[in-house]
């Protein structure tokens, strides 16, 4: 990926006739910038000179006139950008609303309806109430107006750039401005420079942590409830002595079995969460840009009860040990907290280990079945193949199929394509803006600012996520309006991402409910094909 | 649908006593009517309403699928009701007939009521074995809708193959020395029965191989085909050099799957081909039973 820039070539995309072959893997047009002159941006003070050579053309100066789109949410690239001049307004075009499918008309004729609403109408079980949107960019976006302003001396796009992720916000200028846009390369250059770097962790501790912190919902109550003189000296306290680490991708982060010594949040990056078992690794968790690690070894032994691998560039905040015991003693209502959710992922881990370790079906490990907490199965032996289970799941989900009769087979039953609430879900991993999680029930659940760029549909290794066309010029019922800028005037049909919902709000999945051959059943996994098991050493 | 005594005993009971009852009220009927009992009695009129009744029932079940995700009862509810409650209407018509096909309409009302009823339990044991016979016949089992699109991308991927196999071999860099240059002319004989292969191969991709995996699925083509195709391997594995006998064994798999294919439309024709016979003279039953009824009460 990326653009391959050889020494003594001009700037790929700096001249017309160098156009770019694909937009979004290569720099967009611009002038190209000679490393004496890069010297001269505060960013790259202190940077090789000999690098910047070497990479003479990786980055171009752009001129945006006001109203002009600097890059779109959704869309692939490669590169990051750094305003030099004027000011632009990053946000998010897709309507902040979920697709919910419910049984508007009753009785008889109870039929699923598709629509567009808001956390207001349908708040859902377990939301969190999360007050803001993390999208890469030093900024978060608030819920409830998700747009922001960045000017002169702001960096955005690094994760797109270093992960290659979709943009996870549009950006338009709001006045003429000129920003350099940069491959990943540079960016390399620019996060080896430690000048650079004490730069962005100062940028980062003066304007974006008490941000950050306050948009993860553990940290949101220290500011909300108690605006105290104690939680603006804590506060204080935490800007002056939070680290920001960076990890490249495969690195760990903590092993198992170290001793605990600091607390994570994670604000760049996708962190894989797993414990060591001498049958192999078992995942226990994806953790992406506001969600924290490391409580469960500092309040418990003191010892860490799983590896924290970096997927991708991860960069985290870390929290040493002392202060986090300070933060503990000071705000009981963190800690308490903190317990519950120490007390939650200890089940689900125990309930992980569980079912890997009680049903010896080794064909269902290798198929990846023993992840799925609930699984559409089809018994081959009565399916005559009539396809009403995927007609009910169409007709009940607005001509939108979230099932096909295909998949994988054991023995003689076929689990259909169908989410399966995988405990390893890879789905969740590469998300920009963070819009995909679980449940406590690990239920998959997709948040009102997916923006429909269709990477969790590819990360999904059954097929089971689907993109739904909605309006996207059309208010969210409950919802709101897009945002009033340029893009938001383009937007045509948008994508929301959807899952099979199990047809919340009705007795029994349509697909079940429509098999007339007593064929289709949501069965749990593990005692479903325990009990066949069973049957067939008992045939045998 | 599986028939089995878990999930159908209570069906089969109530059918049963059904049926029971129905020829415990036939008997004293049968002796008090001095000729031979008749539909257009008292007796026979209930019989024939009941009957008529079922088979109405029975019949909404073409209806009900057409709304799966109604709420309006679990479908397979629904499917075990056609099949017990439609069994039961036969007997009780044959009550209400006293075991006569009679003569004109009430002739053909007998008939298409056998057809419908034989088809209806031709396509019941049908389904007995037949989704089991597939899935074990059939490993490789797509959506049905999908086998052409699979088909095709068989031929694709396997004249792929064949292209690869007969691609002229890369030229060899000039002999820069004497014994090089001996070396290479030597060697001149293996290209030319390589090219003599790769155009055996060709050929016969041409004129059988593909040919079969175009018509793999035509039931009566595909037949024929698939023999010579066989054949035809066979004999290429004689014919061509070790070299190229990755590239027919790769051919062969993708015939096999192409066979697969040709095996599911088969079955899948089989399963649901009853339907084209129970359907029609479904409908065709049920608009003549209307006139019947009809044509009865009122003359």
């Amino acid at each position: 990926m990326g653009v391959e820039q050889k020494e003594g070539q001009p700037a790929v995309g700096a001249h017309p006739e160098h156009a770019p072959a694909q937009w979004g893997t290569s720099l967009g047009y611009g002038e190209p910038i000679e490393p004496d002159e890069l010297l001269k941006i505060p960013i790259f003070e202190g940077a090789s000179k000999g690098l910047l050579e070497k990479n003479r053309g990786a980055v171009v100066r752009r001129h945006f006139k006001q109203g002009e789109m600097l890059c779109r949410e959704g869309e692939f690239g490669s590169t990051a950008f750094y305003i030099l001049e004027g000011n632009v307004e990053v946000f998010i075009s897709s309507p902040i609303a979920h697709v919910s499918t419910d049984n508007r008309s009753g009785g008889f004729f109870r039929k699923l309806k598709s629509r567009l609403v808001g956390r207001a109408q349908d708040l859902r079980g377990e939301t969190e109430s999360q007050r803001f949107i993390p999208i890469d960019a030093p900024v978060d976006l608030a819920y409830d107006h998700p747009s922001a302003e960045l000017g002169p001396g702001d960096l955005f796009g690094e994760m797109t750039c270093m992960n290659f992720y979709p943009r996870s916000a549009s950006v338009s200028a709001t006045s003429d401005c000129v920003v350099l846009e940069m491959l990943r390369n540079i960016v390399d250059i620019l996060l080896k420079n430690p000048k650079f770097r004490a730069q962005a962790d100062e940028k980062y501790r003066r304007r974006a942590l008490e941000e950050h912190l306050r948009s993860v919902p553990l940290f949101a109550e220290i500011g909300a409830r108690e605006q105290t003189q104690e939680a603006a000296a804590f506060l204080e306290r935490l800007r002056e002595r939070v680290e920001l680490v960076r990890f490249n991708p495969g690195q760990v982060i903590c092993k198992q079995g170290d001793p605990a010594d600091s607390f994570y949040l994670v604000r760049i990056g996708f962190v894989k969460v797993s414990e060591s078992h001498p049958g192999g690794e078992l995942v226990l968790a994806y953790l992406s840009r506001g969600n924290y690690f490391g409580e469960i070894g500092l309040m418990g032994g003191g010892v860490r009860t799983a590896t924290c691998t970096a997927l991708d560039h991860v960069e985290v905040v870390r929290i040493k040990a002392d202060e986090f015991k300070v933060m503990l003693e000071h705000f009981p209502h963190v800690r308490r907290r903190l317990e519950a959710g120490v007390r939650e992922r200890q089940e689900q881990n125990r309930n992980a280990l569980d079912m890997v370790t009680s049903v010896p079906l080794e064909d269902f490990l290798a198929q990846g079945l023993m992840g799925a907490q609930s699984l559409l199965v089809l018994d081959l032996r009565r399916c005559t193949r009539c396809d009403l289970c995927v007609r009910a799941c169409a007709d009940s989900h607005d001509g939108i199929t979230r099932l096909v009769r295909e998949g994988l087979r054991f023995e003689e039953q076929l689990v259909a394509t169908s989410c399966r609430q995988c405990r390893d879900p890879l789905c969740m991993i590469g998300c920009p803006v963070g819009s995909i999680r679980r449940r406590n029930s690990l239920e998959i659940i997709i948040e009102d600012w997916c923006i429909g760029c269709g990477l969790c549909a590819k990360g999904c290794p059954y097929g089971n996520i689907n993109l739904h066309p909605v309006g996207g010029d059309q208010p969210a019922e409950g919802g709101r309006p897009p945002m009033s800028s340029a893009a938001a005037k383009k937007a045509g049909v948008k994508l929301k991402a959807i899952t099979c919902d199990l047809c919340t709000g009705l007795d029994e999945p349509s697909c079940v409910y429509a098999c007339p051959h007593d064929a289709a059943h949501r069965v749990e996994p593990r005692g479903f094909f325990a009990r066949l098991h069973e049957e067939q050493g008992r045939g045998e | 649908m599986v028939i089995d005594w878990t999930t159908h005993r209570k069906w089969v009971l109530a059918s049963a006593g059904g049926v029971v009852i129905a020829a415990v009220a036939y008997v004293p009927h049968a002796l008090s009517v001095r000729a031979k009992p008749f539909g257009g009695t008292a007796m026979g009129i209930v019989y024939g309403a009941a009957g008529l009744a079922l088979m109405i029932f029975a019949g909404l079940l073409g209806a009900r699928e057409k709304v799966p995700a109604w709420r309006v009862g679990r479908m397979q509810t629904w499917m075990r009701a056609h099949l017990w409650l439609g069994l039961l209407s036969f007997p009780i018509i044959l009550f209400h007939a006293a075991f006569s096909f009679g003569h004109g309409l009430t002739w053909w009302l007998m008939v298409l009521f056998t057809g419908v009823t034989a088809s209806g339990i031709l396509g019941t044991m049908l389904q007995q074995y037949l989704p089991r016979m597939m899935t074990r016949q059939v490993p490789l089992e797509t959506t049905f809708e999908q086998i052409d699109n699979v088909r095709e991308q068989l031929v694709l991927e396997a004249g792929e193959l064949v292209a690869a196999a007969c691609a002229p071999p890369k030229a060899a860099p000039a002999a820069k020395t004497e014994a090089a240059a001996g070396a290479a002319v030597a060697m001149t004989a293996a290209p030319v029965a390589a090219s003599e292969s790769a155009a055996r191969l060709q050929s016969w991709w041409e004129s059988i191989i593909r040919v079969y995996l175009e018509h793999s699925t035509h039931l009566r083509e595909g037949s024929v085909k698939r023999r010579e195709v066989q054949h035809a391997l066979r004999q290429l594995r004689t014919l061509l050099p070790p070299a190229m006998h990755d590239t027919v064994d790769s051919l062969e798999d993708i015939c096999g799957e192409a066979g697969q294919l040709r095996k599911q439309v088969i079955l899948h024709y089989t399963l649901h081909g009853w339907l084209m016979v129970h359907i029609p003279l479904s409908y065709a039953l049920l608009a003549l039973s209307a006139v019947h009824a009809v044509m009865a009460l009122r003359y």
